[in-house]
């Protein structure tokens, strides 16, 4: 058998090189798409991880606070005498800003740690002082020591004893660049701990105390006698949030990528469909001299096989490429983001992570795209009747899958697209409209017959012929197309996808960005940077300023294996949902909690539903309970977020302090002149950044552009694809054909009619397949629409259908069709196919 | 008689590279007349009639058909001549499965643009009932045996009251006893629409049905 295989195998190498090398491109292309985006997020995970052990050295257990403010170093006073406790470091961790070499403000987590104790814990983090200092100099309450990271990203390659400016409050503290730590991972500043109690206005506090821990002792006996708001944390709890953080975005990007996979199964679907076809006279005669049904099947699988081995080793080596290239040009992130600015060493690229089994597991998938699309036909070759076959009269009789197989997998997709998430994931969502595609392909047939046996008869011989070999082959139609069919329908889902959520994006930003200009003092330390005090009534003073308003933005830890939501206070009107882009009707409080707003993640993830309480921890540590009044869409924080009144925060005792002034302007009033003004009064110590509405809403569009270019890209590749898988099987059927073009050039049709005849054909099953397209497109878009972004993201977005582009992208595939069509054609009108009549086979 | 035959062939030659496959072939056929044409496989008589119907294209020679050159003739001419003045009947039928078979009948009609379809379908109808397959129309061509498909290729090939009817083995897929009542057919219908016919064959039972045999040769036609 494997002899035969080899020997067939070779002669159709030989005959139709083109085609199959299309096809090993395919599958290539899928696997490496797909195995690419797995070795970026593995790559970018791992090397996450790494640099977290690297800062975080290798306690046994960590002490941490709930309050965002840390906790009474009296614990680790406490803890350090118990006898089970070996070693403890106290920590206090903090973000706020830099001032680097040319003057700017760069995010910057600081450390504060006992480089008495950290050494046995985390070592890595141990200050080094620099040639020329003191010894002693990490003791020293003015010295500060960078790692690698810090150094690149504030321009200053050694230590040099300058000083380094940080941002405390509204003000900025000089220290002095006294050395290096070589901790890998994120910028990192490293002090004396009183130092940066002192500096930073936490006298008494600690953020975490690292423990090592003698044989035998049980971590949560420790809590014992500390007090309340205290928790034992897994040393690997960062890593796991950042896991977490990108986790959605992850699953959803390798779908995507999955996406070329899928599709290039259906253009093996096509190739060996009519790979079989043409066979038909050697699979007879080879079931006439003994090979038997499942011999016939085995023989089909065994070449789909073959090229998916050798599509599936080039595209894990290609994907290798393509991962090396993006993490080295875009980031482990591929620009987006999502695992903060924790994800990457600057300057230095993540080092590609290499597992065989993962390797081994894409070089499966792509194997398994090649032969679930070769089953189908191999179950037609084990079918055929080889009698009939011999005798010319085709496959003889030709199973033909159930009429009821296309709708019962709609409806099947339609009730998956109910089901809850898996763990956080989508997964039956995904299954939904796989199974919605997958039905609708089925049905290409069906609707052929419908919509074609509706037609009047036509006198238009080209036509004539057009359409009733269009009904008459319609299972045939079914393999030529169900690529473009089904890539089209993942594009036209993605464009209105992309297109809905865009609609719906900037129209939160209009609700959102009601101001002129605004005014903010840091987007990454909000806890130790704000504006100075005086900034609102200076702004309100200026003339062309009509109206100001301040906004505090804070972290609210809710729960430590995920990112902290966002608590935002502002003053809110009595009327919120002109403040607010509110998703359903209030329901406000009694009046014996404060009113609060929650984000659609902060419901879905912590279950803060409207007309119900919450309890929260308020950044000092006190416990509080608000009444949760009403749902907000919010695109910024896709870990929740809650609105408090600032009237209500104040009553309960929290700080004044502002992150963000909106200031509105009278007309004519310049923007710039307003932020020279500011500028001036505050003077150089505050960290002021300054944006115009309008600049905020461009670049917020901008970067939502940016994360969805690979999704065009993707779009793109897909429809390629599907018309690749077009051309492949319109060439393959007019040279299945030749004897009937041949006839026909015989009886009178002219070569320019017989081009026309394939067009035709192919624009018939193309329009059909078209129209379906569209309408699965539309049904796979509400899905991702209804069910997976709000599984995936905790965000809704109203359902938006740019018409004009969807006209666009149907107009664009059925040009591109005949197109193809044409070139397919032309064999089809070569004089040798009319000599072909006589031809034996 | 004075009248010009239906088909003058003169000098016809046609190679393939330096390999020869026919020289200087002449003959008449006239009106009404069927002609057989014997020879031994291979020996070049599928590529005459191609040269005939004006789908290849001699080194030499002429081919005029109603006093027209069919060597002269445009790709464009060339169909309509096809379309209009000649009728095929192939050894392997060739007829095409996405129609029915009426359809198929009424196929040469629908090229040639004239008339409804009620007329097409009523001419073909009566050209299925002169080859005895008048219930059949609706059939398609898998649900027919060999034979049968062979009499809708030559109701097909009559239906535009053709010329010139060209047979290539015509019943070379047939067993004896459908080949004989296919032959007598094709024969009688040919008389019948007075249209001459060329009956390429290799059968000698065959040849002996027309009224005059000739025998291609490398070098050329002689009497059969």
């Amino acid at each position: 058998m494997s002899s035969l295989a080899a020997l067939l195998w070779r002669a159709r190498w030989r005959q139709q090189p083109l085609q199959l090398a299309v096809t090993v491109l395919v599958v290539a292309l899928g696997v490496a798409l797909a195995y690419a985006v797995q070795l970026i997020n593995g790559s970018a995970l791992a090397e996450f991880g790494q640099a977290v052990r690297s800062v975080n050295g290798q306690p046994d257990a960590v002490l941490r606070g709930a309050a965002s403010t840390g906790f009474d170093e009296q614990a680790f006073v406490r803890l350090a005498q118990r006898g089970e406790v070996l070693q403890a470091s106290p920590v206090l961790e903090l973000d706020t800003l830099a001032v680097d070499a040319q003057g700017r403000r760069v995010g910057m987590r600081v450390l504060g740690l006992d480089a008495l104790r950290v050494w046995a814990l985390a070592p890595d983090l141990l200050p080094r002082p620099a040639a020329g200092e003191n010894r002693l100099a990490s003791l020293d309450p003015q010295a500060v020591f960078l790692n690698p990271a810090a150094r690149l990203a504030l321009g200053r390659p050694q230590a040099d004893g300058r000083p380094l400016a940080l941002q405390q409050g509204d003000r900025l503290q000089d220290f002095r660049d006294a050395g290096d730590v070589a901790a890998a991972g994120p910028p990192l500043v490293v002090m004396d701990l009183a130092a940066a109690q002192a500096g930073f206005d936490r006298l008494g506090r600690l953020s975490r105390v690292d423990l090592r821990l003698a044989a035998g002792a049980v971590p949560q006996q420790l809590l014992e006698g500390l007090g309340n708001g205290l928790r034992l944390a897994r040393p690997d709890e960062a890593t796991e949030r950042a896991s977490q953080l990108s986790l959605s975005y992850r699953v959803n990007l390798t779908v995507l990528a999955l996406v070329a996979l899928f599709t290039g199964g259906f253009l093996v679907y096509s190739v060996q469909s009519l790979s079989v076809a043409r066979q038909v006279p050697q699979l007879a005669l080879l079931g006439v001299l003994g090979l038997d049904a499942r011999g016939r099947r085995r023989l089909v699988l065994a070449e789909a096989a073959g090229l998916g081995v050798i599509g599936s080793v080039a595209g894990l080596l290609l994907g290798a490429l393509l991962a090396q290239l993006a993490l080295s040009r875009l980031g482990a992130d591929l620009g987006s983001g999502q695992l903060g600015s924790g994800s990457r060493v600057l300057g230095e690229a993540p080092r590609l992570q290499w597992h065989a089994g993962t390797a081994l597991l894409y070089g499966a998938l792509g194997l398994l795209a090649a032969c679930a699309g070769a089953w189908w036909p191999a179950r037609t070759a084990e079918r055929l009747l080889p009698a009939q076959a011999l005798k010319g009269l085709g496959l003889g009789q030709v199973h033909r899958p159930s009429r009821w197989r296309g709708p019962v997998l709609v409806v099947l997709g339609i009730a998956l697209a109910w089901l809850p998430p898996w763990h956080g994931l989508p997964l039956a969502a995904y299954a939904s409209i796989a199974a919605l595609l997958l039905g609708g392909l089925a049905t290409i047939p069906a609707l052929l017959q419908a919509v074609l046996a509706r037609l009047p008869e036509v006198r238009a011989p080209v036509l004539h012929l057009a359409l009733s070999r269009a009904r008459e082959a319609r299972h045939e139609a079914a393999a030529s197309i169900a690529g473009v069919v089904a890539s089209l329908a993942l594009a036209v889902a993605l464009t209105v996808m992309v297109g809905s959520f865009r609609a719906s994006v900037t129209a939160w930003l209009d609700q959102l960005l009601p101001a002129d200009l605004y005014v903010r003092s840091s987007r990454q330390a909000s806890d130790a940077v704000w504006l100075p005090a005086a900034l609102p009534a200076t702004a309100a003073a200026l003339p062309g300023v009509v109206r100001v308003q301040g906004q505090r933005v804070l972290s609210l830890p809710l729960d430590p294996l995920r990112p902290a939501p966002t608590l935002i206070v502002r003053p809110l009107p009595a009327d919120v949902a002109a403040a607010l882009p509110l998703v359903g009707a209030l329901q406000k409080g009694d009046g014996r909690w404060p009113d609060a707003y929650a984000s659609e993640a902060l419901a879905s993830l912590y279950g803060a539903v409207p007309g119900r309480p919450f309890t929260l921890t308020l950044p000092d540590g006190r416990r509080q309970t608000v009444w949760i009044a009403g749902l907000w869409r919010d695109y910024a924080r896709q870990h929740g977020a809650l609105m408090l009144a600032e009237a209500d925060w104040l009553t309960l005792g929290g700080s004044t302090a502002l992150n963000d002034l909106a200031i509105w302007l009278a007309p004519g009033t310049a923007p710039a002149d307003i932020e020279q003004a500011l500028r001036q009064h505050a003077g150089p110590q505050a960290a002021l950044e300054f944006a115009a509405s309008g600049e905020i809403r461009t670049q917020s569009l901008a970067i939502f552009d940016r994360s969805f270019a690979v999704t065009r890209w993707l779009q793109a590749v897909a429809i390629g694809i599907g018309l690749v898988g077009l051309a492949s099987s319109l060439s393959g059927q007019v040279l299945a054909r030749r004897k009937e073009f041949g006839t026909l050039q015989h009886l009178g049709l002219t070569r320019a009619q017989l081009r026309r005849l394939v067009v035709g054909e192919a624009v018939v099953w193309t329009g059909l397949g078209t129209l379906l397209g569209i309408a699965l497109g539309l049904a796979v878009a509400t899905v991702l629409i209804r069910v997976v972004n709000p599984q995936s993201f905790h965000w809704t977005m109203d359902m938006h259908v740019p018409l004009g582009a969807l006209a666009t992208l149907a107009a664009a595939v059925l040009l591109l069709a005949a197109l193809t069509a044409a070139w397919s054609g032309r064999l089809a009108a070569s004089r040798q196919l009319a000599l072909s009549v006589k031809e034996e086979t | 008689m004075g009248t010009e035959p239906l088909l003058q062939v003169r000098g016809l030659t046609r190679r393939y590279g330096d390999t020869p496959v026919f020289a200087d072939v002449d003959f008449d056929l006239a009106a009404g007349e069927v002609l057989a044409l014997v020879g031994e496989s291979g020996v070049g008589k599928s590529t005459l009639l191609n040269c005939l119907a004006g789908l290849d294209r001699p080194d030499s020679g002429t081919v005029r058909l109603d006093g027209l050159s069919v060597t002269d003739l445009s790709e464009r001419d060339s169909a309509a001549l096809r379309r209009d003045r000649l009728g095929f009947v192939f050894q392997a039928f060739h007829v095409l499965p996405q129609l029915s078979v009426l359809d198929n009948v009424a196929l040469p009609l629908r090229l040639q643009r004239r008339g409804t379809l009620a007329e097409m379908h009523a001419r073909a109808g009566e050209l299925l009932t002169a080859v005895g397959l008048g219930a059949l129309g609706a059939r398609r061509p898998r649900e027919l045996s060999g034979g049968q498909l062979q009499r809708v290729a030559i109701a097909r090939a009559l239906v535009h009251r053709p010329r010139l009817l060209l047979a290539d083995e015509p019943t070379g897929n047939l067993d004896p006893t459908t080949a004989e009542q296919v032959l007598a057919l094709l024969v009688a219908q040919a008389h019948e629409h007075g249209a001459a016919c060329l009956l390429v064959t290799h059968s000698e039972h065959a040849a002996a049905r027309a009224d005059r045999v000739l025998r291609l040769t490398p070098t050329g036609l002689v009497a059969g």
